[in-house]
């Protein structure tokens, strides 16, 4: 599964094919500190990303993020050994964050591992990306507060069409149900926000993240983000 | 530290202050980190792929027990507050209820945490291990300590456990493929707290717990199983030795209608035992998707996959419409002997191209099918999920006579209802001694509410048409169990509720499951 192979966020994105980043992530970071947004709390912060475009867009809006410093990203794809690794990082007791975007296969053994570790999950999001819109589907703890709003409003700003729903374990009725019609064509600019919100989940940051490039083509398919923390 | 639970979800007929009582109680047996009340302790609980919303299938608490004392001590909790408590060993049946109870506010009793092996027995070959077990985990026992056994999984195998799987009455791909046929010997904690050992387990000093299934008088082992009557804590098993020789090899099929001929020819040599193991007849979407093929690599456009688009997977993958997966196992000669019958009536049927595993190298499905087939865990079949994404799947596992004709109709029928509701047929027949394990993954997309209506649905519509033709399937996921119940037919379930008045008159332990509760009218 998780394919622990470690790399540098900047080796990442280069690899990722991350030159169009609208804004240079590293600047964005920079202005999000100098307007005095905190970084959420110091624990290490592992994210784990599928390859692919709305992978590398959420990368860019991690790094845009005043927890930037704190992150460690890998790629990661199906292999046993691999997930075995990450079991036992689960089990080490050492307190960490995990945050990602997965494909729904890795995604489904990655939480699975954090449940028989102990670990406790305060993001569980589901999302589709379409031509022209992409759908988000959150269920979220209460001290995850305020994450999907936030996501919600960068999305509006960026102009896609997408429709947002987020429930709590214990309420059957939606805590968050929006949705607005695409004012442009579709991109994987979802994607960086949703970086960037689970990158700062439970601090009280309202930065943005970076703008990333148009494509000529929207990016399309299917994604699980999470928030773990051991 | 655990704090009063601040949620507003109870167990069903539980008030706020009775269940407050008990999770006090519950606390004060297991500690206060084994009691999870918090929503984000809970929500990895409720990771489901059915087609329904989370929330009916939302814990209101969930508990670990390391102990049989422990376990013994949450029924009498359960039993004096009346709590549903729905159990769980490694949790990770996914696609027929993952970890999450089968009714909304049940309590989880998770016994992740007894994970230990108890016993093997290199020379009888037999295991007795604890619910926690994982077949990864005794996988590497059996390596340690160079153990010349072999496991039998089902395909999540790393990560799903033995006890689990075989109180599920799963399946995998060995000669000791039908897991519940080697179980022998359980430890069950009843509803009263009482603790009932099955077989020869009743009988002092005795060691043929895990040799002799039957006992004396009535054999309930598989009352268990399935079913809401006790917690299995201890089950032992057989254990198939390693033989010197293991053959596997695929056989590939050009056209989805050969489906019966390829039946007509495996039955005899399956229950003739010339081939041993549980032979697996896989469609072309289950072995593209499980080497890492994607619906969207091909299409975006809405609705079933058409068959213009499978043929060029299946030229592209260099897969068959069907793929039969199989293996020979002994010494040297006897694999030989059955080579040359199994060849034989290949010829004979005069279609079919053998890969043999010198062949297919290390490429990808083979090679982990062989490992299904030798008893080495892998996670590739986890590649399904990714077809058509969305983290939706649930199994329709129609059991089938296992005859040409019937899996042909089965799967015609199966394939032209998933398509009317714009699905995929993804499925195999897992070829049992004189049986069919007809296994198809409805797989949909649970973050659009329309698809996943529609999923909702075709699985309705397919237990509804099948069941006209007289078929049922052999376990479902849990939003569905009560409908499958009724198809079994009303005094089987008069029988079943019989038996959980007597022996579970406060309904506590999983009500819902296969249809039992006591709030049924039975």
């Amino acid at each position: 599964m998780i394919q622990v192979e470690r790399r540098s966020l900047l080796k990442g994105m280069a690899l990722g094919g991350l030159a169009g980043v609208a804004m240079g992530s590293s600047g964005l970071s920079l202005a999000n500190s100098v307007l005095g947004r905190t970084a959420p709390g110091q624990l290490p912060v592992l994210a784990l990303v599928s390859s692919g475009a709305a992978g590398s867009a959420f990368v860019q809006g991690l790094e845009a993020s005043p927890a930037a410093a704190q992150v460690q990203v890998l790629p990661a794809n199906l292999e046993l050994q691999a997930l075995l690794q990450l079991q036992q990082r689960l089990a080490s007791g050492r307190p960490q964050r995990l945050i990602g975007l997965l494909d729904d296969a890795s995604a489904t053994l990655l939480v699975d591992l954090a449940r028989s570790a102990g670990a406790r999950v305060q993001w569980l999001g589901q999302h589709s990306a379409h031509a022209r819109r992409s759908e988000h589907r959150l269920l979220s703890a209460g001290s995850a507060h305020g994450c999907a709003l936030q996501l919600g409003q960068q999305l509006h700003r960026c102009g896609q069409g997408f429709s947002l729903h987020e429930q709590r374990l214990h309420s059957p009725a939606p805590t968050l149900q929006t949705s607005t019609a695409s004012r442009t064509t579709g991109d994987d600019q979802w994607a960086a926000s949703l970086g960037y919100a689970l990158a700062v989940l439970g601090s009280t940051d309202t930065g943005q993240a970076p703008r990333v490039a148009r494509r000529a083509q929207a990016p399309t398919g299917t994604y699980v983000s999470f928030s773990i923390e051991v | 530290m655990s704090q009063a639970t601040p949620n507003t979800l109870l167990p069903r007929g539980v008030d706020a202050a009775g269940f407050q009582q008990a999770l006090a109680q519950f606390r004060a047996l297991l500690g206060d980190e084994n009691v999870l009340v918090k929503d984000e302790q809970l929500i990895p609980y409720n990771k489901i792929m059915m087609a329904v919303d989370n929330a009916e299938h939302a814990p209101s608490a969930a508990v670990t027990a390391t102990t049989v004392e422990q376990v013994q001590g949450v029924v009498k909790i359960c039993n004096q507050f009346k709590i549903p408590v729905w159990t769980i060993s490694t949790g990770r049946n996914f696609g027929y209820g993952s970890a999450a109870p089968g009714q909304r506010g049940q309590v989880i009793l998770d016994l992740k945490k007894m994970n230990r092996i108890l016993h093997v027995d290199p020379e009888l070959c037999t295991a007795l291990v604890e619910p926690g077990v994982t077949y990864q985990q005794l996988y590497d026992y059996l390596q340690e300590h160079k153990l010349p056994l072999m496991l039998s999984f089902s395909a999540p195998s790393a990560i799903a456990g033995p006890l689990g799987n075989t109180m599920d009455r799963g399946v995998g791909y060995t000669p000791y493929g039908e897991h519940f046929l080697m179980q022998c010997g359980m430890e069950v904690v009843l509803a009263n707290g009482d603790v009932y050992r099955t077989g020869m387990g009743g009988v002092k000093g005795d060691n043929a717990w895990q040799v002799f299934k039957w006992g004396y008088g009535p054999t309930l082992d598989g009352m268990f199983t399935q079913a809401n009557y006790g917690i299995c804590t201890k089950m032992g098993f057989w254990l198939m030795p390693k033989p010197p020789v293991f053959k596997p090899f695929e056989i590939k099929f050009e056209q989805e209608s050969d489906i019966a001929e390829i039946v007509e020819f495996i039955r005899p040599l399956r229950i003739a035992q010339v081939i041993p193991n549980s032979v697996v007849i896989a469609g072309v979407l289950w072995e593209a998707s499980t080497c890492n093929t994607r619906r969207s690599d091909y299409t975006s456009e809405p609705g079933a996959t058409s068959d213009a688009i499978l043929k060029q997977i299946q030229k592209d993958k260099n897969l068959g419409a069907w793929n039969v997966y199989a293996a020979l196992y002994g010494t040297q000669e006897q694999v030989e002997v059955n080579w040359k019958i199994v060849t034989g009536a290949l010829k004979q049927l005069g279609k079919g191209r053998i890969v043999t595993q010198e062949e297919a190298g290390d490429t990808q499905p083979f090679k982990y099918r062989a490992q299904l087939m030798s008893g080495v865990p892998n996670l590739q079949e986890f590649g399904l999920y990714n077809w058509r994404g969305g983290g939706g799947s649930m199994w329709f596992a129609p059991v089938s006579q296992a005859r040409g004709s019937e899996c042909e109709k089965q799967q015609a029928l199966a394939k032209k209802i998933l398509n009317k509701h714009g699905l995929d047929y993804v499925g195999e027949f897992i070829v049992g001694w004189r049986d069919m394990h007809h296994v198809i993954d409805v797989l949909y997309d649970r973050s659009n509410p329309e698809e996943t209506r529609r999923a909702n649905a075709c699985f309705a519509e397919l237990l509804d048409v099948f069941e006209q033709q007289g078929y049922a399937v052999y376990r479902v996921n849990t939003a569905f169990q009560e409908r499958v119940a009724q198809s079994y037919g009303p005094v089987k379930r008069k029988v079943e509720h019989a038996i959980k008045r007597a022996l579970d008159p406060n309904n506590i332990l999983a009500p819902g499951k296969s249809g039992i509760d006591l709030a049924n009218p039975f």
